[in-house]
């Protein structure tokens, strides 16, 4: 039961300790394999209801696989509802919004990080307050004002709020400047360049990772948010998070499930698939703002 | 070598500031031209987050605190001003309380078990594995799914026909359960955000990798078991990381749209009709906005739910500063 001692002598301690090992290694891998069952599985569910008849999905007991793989429901999911066009709404969105934050929280975050001036302390401590600001709780009050100045139905909202800066991303952005040496911008102020022309030549060529894992956070943040579009977007300008979840319906409003778990997958495997393009900087970037 | 040189690097421009008052007088006006240059450059540079902050969020909020005192709806030009009328409504009103216990009891159960369940997987993925990549990878996929897939997700696993859960109690000779209605509903999303846990872990692992190893070492020549060296060692030297997750995870189960998304109907005008168990104080301040358009009652509503948010967080704060252990590395700090 306690670590075992290996003793010179003993054969049969060897064995013990080999059959142990493997027991051990046995364990390790069956939790691990039960747990990423449990992970996986669900989407696999997903995939599979998508492959089946309506019948299919009616029947009770639980019809476990399609007699036969429906694949055209997949394609099918497409013209249900105006697929094509809510994800290029989604992504015209994204694309606004994941361009101008990242630029936006760099642009401040270089602030935090070289510069300084009296207030300083005060505002990154509410930058950093203002990331557990609860973003449902602002968004109310926010969607009021935004119907008062007429920008219901239009993209102005997400130009805003790419404008403003994300308090996360200005973060990971002030952590990024704030470890380059001091002597890269002293030589160019010396010279007569101006912080901006600092930020544009030499700081942000340099941050290309963070860069990219910025945009790759925004965008999947844009990507699956729900209640923005629901709140601020017309049933045909809405992006296809809204549509997936509220349009493939019967006329007699009764949900197609075959068809909404195949458009389903359909709108989450992009992310996936940046998920695992960009892995690496999206893993680092949520470590570091987690930990410091 | 390098290390020893940034703080003094990062010293320089201070103590050129502050000679630089003194060296008005001797006409070393540059170096204070200098210091106002980079103030000024300062708030240029994060002029956009505080403009930003002021209009989409302070205002915003300030915006609701004086409707709150208000009967407006967006509709009648009637309204009136009615000073704390809204706060004593709500807090008369049994679903305020409701709602609100259900959001605690949800809060209070989400969110120590996905820390658990983060860090039990990030011990796991942290020993030596074969293909340790993939199982990370495998094991983190779930938490990158978009809220709205989350949803549709478990609405497919828990469907009353077609759904597997169903499938495997039939197994085992149980009847169908409607998992989506009440009561059954409130398992459904702490089961959706049970499934996200692969955030927790990725970020205790990331301070998994930062704990030294020879503290490990030194524990298990000690004499101590696995458990004791993970309970000793491990989670004190987590407990940062840890403590940010349940801050986070709190405001973040606070505002779960969770419920929304697995109901029948998930518009605004649906969101009345959610199962009881699920509609917790997020949705009835959503019901109160956009389902009834009672602005005024809504933003008092959501004054409340502020407020309690900084409570909350200020206590799980104050009640860890004894137990949280700072690993403070002197040479990381300027």
């Amino acid at each position: 039961m306690t670590a075992t001692i290996v003793t010179p002598t003993g054969k049969k301690a060897d064995a013990d300790v080999r059959v142990r090992v493997r027991t051990s290694r046995l364990v390790l891998y069956t939790v691990l394999v039960a747990a990423t069952g449990l992970m996986i599985g669900p989407f696999g569910w997903l995939i599979i209801t998508g492959l089946k008849t309506t019948p299919e999905l009616a029947a009770s007991p639980v019809h476990w696989l399609p007699d036969r793989f429906q694949w055209h429901n997949f394609a099918d999911a497409f013209t249900q509802i105006d697929f094509l066009g809510y994800a290029r709404n989604s992504l015209i969105i994204a694309l606004i919004y994941a361009t101008l934050v990242t630029l936006s929280s760099a642009w401040v975050g270089f602030g935090f990080a070289r510069l300084d001036a009296p207030g300083k302390k005060v505002l990154f401590g509410i930058l950093l307050g203002s990331m557990m600001l609860p973003q449902m709780i602002t968004l109310f009050p926010t969607y009021l004002i935004f119907a008062k100045v007429g920008m219901v139905d239009t993209y102005w909202p997400w130009v805003l709020w790419g404008l403003s800066a994300a308090p996360y991303l200005v973060f990971l952005f002030r952590q990024f400047f704030a470890g380059m040496p001091r002597e890269l911008e002293e030589a160019a102020i010396i010279d007569g360049c101006g912080y901006a022309t600092v930020f544009w030549r030499i700081f942000l060529p340099q941050s290309r990772p963070v860069l990219a894992a910025s945009f790759v956070i925004a965008f999947t943040w844009s990507w699956g948010d729900f209640l923005a579009p629901m709140l601020l977007l017309s049933s045909d300008r809405t992006t296809l998070s809204v549509a997936i979840m509220t349009q493939y319906v019967t006329p007699g409003g009764l949900p197609v499930n075959n068809l909404l778990a195949a458009g389903s997958v359909l709108y989450v495997v992009p992310i996936l698939l940046i998920f695992l393009v960009a892995q690496r900087g999206f893993v680092a970037g949520m470590s570091t703002t987690g930990l410091k | 070598m390098t290390v020893g040189q940034i703080p003094q690097a990062v010293e320089r421009p201070r103590s050129a500031a502050r000679t630089g008052t003194g060296a008005v007088r001797s006409g070393g006006l540059p170096r204070t031209s200098m210091t106002a240059r980079r103030h000024r450059a300062f708030y240029m540079f994060t002029s956009p987050w505080i403009v930003g902050f002021l209009l989409l969020t302070v205002g915003p909020m300030a915006y609701a605190l004086w409707l709150s005192f208000t009967t407006f709806d967006g509709i009648s030009p009637n309204w009136s001003f009615v000073g704390l009328a809204n706060y004593r409504e709500l807090l008369a009103d049994q679903v305020t309380w409701d709602s609100l216990s259900r959001a605690g009891v949800f809060a209070l159960t989400s969110v120590p078990l996905s820390i658990a369940a983060g860090l039990a997987l990030a011990v796991l993925v942290n020993r030596p594995l074969r293909a340790r990549g993939l199982w990370r990878t495998l094991l983190y996929l779930p938490a990158v799914v978009p809220p709205v897939g989350a949803g549709l997700v478990f609405k497919a696993l828990f469907n009353r026909d077609s759904g597997a859960a169903n499938g495997v109690l039939n197994i085992f000779g149980i009847d169908a359960i409607a998992w989506l209605d009440d009561p059954y509903a409130r398992y459904v999303i702490l089961m959706a955000v049970l499934w996200g846990a692969g955030n927790v872990m990725i970020i205790s692992l990331a301070g998994l990798q930062d704990v030294p190893r020879e503290l490990h070492e030194a524990a298990r020549i000690d004499g101590a078991s696995a458990w004791r060296t993970f309970r000793s060692v491990t989670v004190p030297l987590l407990s940062p990381v840890l403590l940010f997750q349940a801050v986070t995870g709190m405001i973040a189960s606070v505002q779960t749209i969770m419920p929304l998304l697995i109901a029948a109907n998930p518009t605004p005008a649906g969101v009345t009709a959610i199962p009881q168990t699920n509609y917790m104080y997020m949705m009835h301040v959503f019901a109160e906005y956009f389902a009834l358009g009672r602005y005024g009652y809504a933003s008092a509503l959501l004054w409340v739910l502020f407020v309690l948010i900084l409570i909350a967080t200020g206590l799980i704060f104050k009640l860890t500063s004894g137990v949280v252990f700072y690993n403070v590395d002197p040479e990381a700090k300027k």
